[in-house]
């Protein structure tokens, strides 16, 4: 009998007591009308639509006047942390943008054609596209770059967009939300204040909207505060993304399932042309695997190597490496309400991902239009009341956006006994609209499942085509400053076992065994938040930490 | 003493951006390339903030030559602090400081300033010159590369780091200071700079640049290093490396 381990044993509470402050906002409060928290496509399309119906408003003689609406964002510059395959549906790009062309959005190409593929160690065997794979239609795209042309069409319309300001806390009266704390900068390692050091800013806002993205920790804050279930626990996925130049040009969308995950292993891998030179290829990897040697980073290294990615890459050049987890547990993970007084959750942050079709972010972009609806009546009848802002979720509920989660809702959760009996139970699902299997299949939280400890490590990258930990850290773009205090919070004592098993899980090296002890490379960080799931929580750092990702 | 102090700054590529030469091979290809505050007029707005703040009062104006994108740079030097801006507004691709220099000056000469701050280099030509060439064409005093700054009523004291030693220079105002990393600590802009600079006055006054003196023929990369080599361990490869620094390196 191996001996196991559970990781939610060594995993930190959630430090409730620094998210939630009852505390009034301080003398030099910034007022704003609207926060959105996180400057990714939820974010950004639902400041977007907001400024635009206030805009109309005003334009009517609604009187409804200037509304102040900001943006913070973590990351240096808009786009920054942003990562995604990305093949995009285009559709709220063309609700937010009715005069703009498809050709004026910031797409790099329609997907050319499309192929699925079945791996083995040495051989790729195409199979039929799933129908929910489907992309005739969309976009491959940079997320990134989205975010930044989204940064741009707020800033037109009068949004105040602050890259570089994390938000720490979450400003409460009662129940109600009020605003934010952002996160000091200038700290040293001991978390006293040094040469530039910038202290916390509050900012108020009638209504907060939580876009922080995967695992927002202001979003788990307020779900644990206010009670908030959700039928199944939200379950997550690793991805981790590199961009390459390639000598040979890529002409189609590539999709694949097998090797070199494990088939107990849910996940699978992607390839997609930027450019005619230009490739995006990442291997997503589902974080409730029993095995705890899983290295989700290797296994892209590995993947690089077989025949079916080498013919691009060989003779090509790595150009950025990134890594991000995904909400994949779909229609029975959504929180019971995604609002409530002062705030409404969306996008990645409420975990609107449509796991079947590989997509969130034609979801995140819809939901924070809805969000912007529901805000601007509540603006317009001066009630952001839950009852008022109950609104969003209507608009939600109503929309194609949850009649495809509840059509796809138990194809993810299908392949919690793996790859075979998964595969056979997502296709009675596509085949029934989701009639079959019938009812919830229940899932337990990623840190509840077992692990049996993995083995040492045999790969040695070549620096060619397969790149370290450390390599990738670099190739992210990442330069935070390494005497900031350390955002990774721990239990102490981890066992061997367990250091282990964060080790391995870490995309970016920031975990070791060393001399006895854990030892964590804090600023290696690239914000993924895979650990935050199954072990070390993770905190807001100074504004600008992490990576500054250019087109992922 | 309150002063009036105008910040000459400049846009330019973010030292971590990977540049590379455009298609006519004397400019950079811009896309996808981040531009930020010049670093070393960082530490002249820093400088013009320390001074309004001692003096408790004062005017600083941050102003710029650049194409219409250069306002964002300004955006940045007015929420550090700075009360308003100029942006002398030209797409013409600079090349020669001694344009650069005259269209400040013009700009300049009429706004009775006390103080004319400069980084002392732009990290994207390194040119050096317009400082200088900006007090030439006033008529003031120009101290360069300064790492301390003492000011009284109408003359100031500055200390430059000079070979093997530090050199106190003595001055007048007005006089234009260049500045030499070291002199401050530039604070990050807050919230509310950020909020407060969107209200700022920022003026756009179209400029021609004069006939240029010289012209850039080609922009190359440096050639790529050589990947090192491990030429023996120990006592033993002392001879290997002695021969590999002689012969190779041309180092010895």
């Amino acid at each position: 009998m191996p001996r196991t381990f559970v990781p939610s044993r060594y995993q930190p509470a959630l430090p409730s007591e620094q998210v939630i402050l009852n505390e009034r906002p301080g003398p030099d409060a910034i007022e704003l009308d609207v926060l959105f928290v996180g400057g990714g496509p939820a974010g950004l399309a639902g400041a977007i639509a907001l400024a635009q119906l206030v805009a109309e408003d005003n334009e009517r003689g609604g009187g409804l006047g200037e509304v102040g609406i900001g943006v913070l964002e973590k990351g240096e510059r808009l786009g920054d942390h942003c990562l995604s395959g990305t093949v995009v549906n285009p559709r709220p790009f063309r609700e937010l943008f009715p005069d703009l062309h498809d050709r004026d959005f910031p797409f790099a190409a329609p997907v050319p054609g499309e192929s699925v593929y079945v791996l083995t160690a040495s051989q790729a065997i195409r199979v039929p596209t799933p129908p929910t794979m489907r992309n005739h239609g969309f976009y491959v795209a940079s997320l990134s770059e989205m975010a930044r042309w989204l940064g741009d069409q707020a800033e037109k319309l009068g949004v105040n967009v602050f890259p570089g300001f994390p938000a720490a806390s979450l400003l409460a009266d009662g129940d109600r939300v009020i605003g934010v704390r952002t996160a000091a900068s200038g700290l040293d390692r001991e978390g006293k204040p040094s040469s530039g050091y910038t202290p916390p800013t509050d900012v108020t806002a009638k209504v907060t909207v939580l876009a922080e993205g995967t695992r927002g920790l202001l979003t788990q804050g307020y779900l644990a505060w206010q009670r908030i279930d959700s039928p199944n626990p939200q379950v997550f996925a690793l991805g981790v993304k590199e961009l390459w130049e390639t000598r040979r040009p890529l002409n189609v969308v590539v999709h694949t399932m097998g090797w070199p995950l494990p088939p107990s292993v849910f996940g699978g891998s992607f390839m997609y042309p930027l450019e005619p030179n230009v490739v995006a290829l990442g291997l997503v990897a589902a974080l409730d695997a029993h095995d705890g040697g899983l290295d989700t980073h290797e296994l892209f290294q590995r993947m690089k190597l077989h025949p079916l990615f080498r013919q691009y890459l060989d003779g090509g050049e790595l150009l950025e490496w990134g890594a991000k987890t995904i909400p994949e547990g779909g229609y029975y993970s959504l929180p019971d309400r995604r609002h409530g007084d002062g705030v409404v959750i969306v996008g990645d942050a409420a975990g609107l991902v449509n796991v079947p079709a590989l997509k969130g972010i034609h979801y995140a972009m819809q939901s924070g239009i809805f969000a912007a609806r529901a805000i601007f009546r509540a603006l317009k009848t001066a009630d952001t009341s839950r009852s008022a802002l109950a609104e969003y979720d209507r608009l939600l509920g109503d929309s194609y956006v949850m009649r495809d989660l509840y059509r796809t809702r138990n194809m993810r959760l299908a392949f919690r006994h793996g790859f075979v009996r998964g595969t056979i139970g997502a296709g009675l699902a596509t085949l029934t609209g989701g009639r079959v299997p019938a009812g919830r299949i229940a899932m337990p939280l990623d840190a509840a499942v077992p692990r049996t400890p993995g083995n040492a490590s045999a790969f040695t990258p070549d620096g060619k085509l397969t790149f370290s930990k450390v390599d990738a850290v670099f190739r992210s773009g990442n330069a935070t400053r390494d005497t900031i205090p350390a955002h990774l919070v721990t239990a102490n004592g981890i066992p061997r076992d367990v250091a282990e098993f964060y080790a391995r899980m870490c995309p970016a090296g920031v975990y070791e065994w060393v001399d006895g002890a854990l030892r964590i490379n804090a600023p290696n960080c690239v914000d993924c938040k895979a650990t935050d799931v199954l072990g070390p929580r993770w905190t807001p750092r100074e504004g600008g930490s992490g990576p500054r990702y250019k087109r992922m | 003493m309150p002063l009036k102090i105008a910040v000459c700054i400049k846009r330019v590529p973010d030292t971590e951006t990977r540049i590379k030469p455009g298609a006519d091979g004397k400019s950079i290809d811009e896309a996808g390339v981040k531009f930020v505050l010049n670093p070393y007029d960082e530490f002249a707005v820093e400088e013009a903030l320390r001074r309004r703040e001692a003096a408790g009062g004062g005017e600083i104006v941050a102003v710029a030559v650049g194409p219409d994108a250069a306002q964002e740079t300004i955006r940045t030097a007015l929420a550090m602090g700075a009360d308003r801006g100029v942006l002398l507004k030209t797409d013409a691709r600079v090349v020669d400081s001694l344009a650069v220099a005259r269209l400040l000056a013009e700009d300049l000469r009429p706004g009775g300033y006390d103080l004319l701050l400069f980084g002392k280099i732009a990290v994207d030509d390194s040119s050096h010159a317009i400082g200088p060439m900006v007090a030439e064409l006033l008529g003031v005093p120009c101290v360069s590369a300064i790492t301390a700054l003492d000011l009284t009523e109408s003359a100031g004291s500055a200390e430059r780091e000079i070979e093997g030693g530090v050199e106190v220079v003595e001055f007048r105002l007005p006089a234009v200071l260049t500045v030499e990393k070291g002199l401050n600590q530039p604070r990050y802009p807050a919230l509310k700079g950020i909020m407060a600079a969107k209200k700022k006055p920022l003026e756009v006054k179209p400029v021609e640049l004069s006939g240029s003196g010289i012209e850039v023929l080609e922009l190359a990369l440096p050639p790529e290093r050589r990947a090192g080599r491990i030429v023996g361990e120990g006592p033993d490869a002392v001879p290997a490396l002695i021969a590999a620094l002689r012969n190779e390196a041309k180092a010895l």
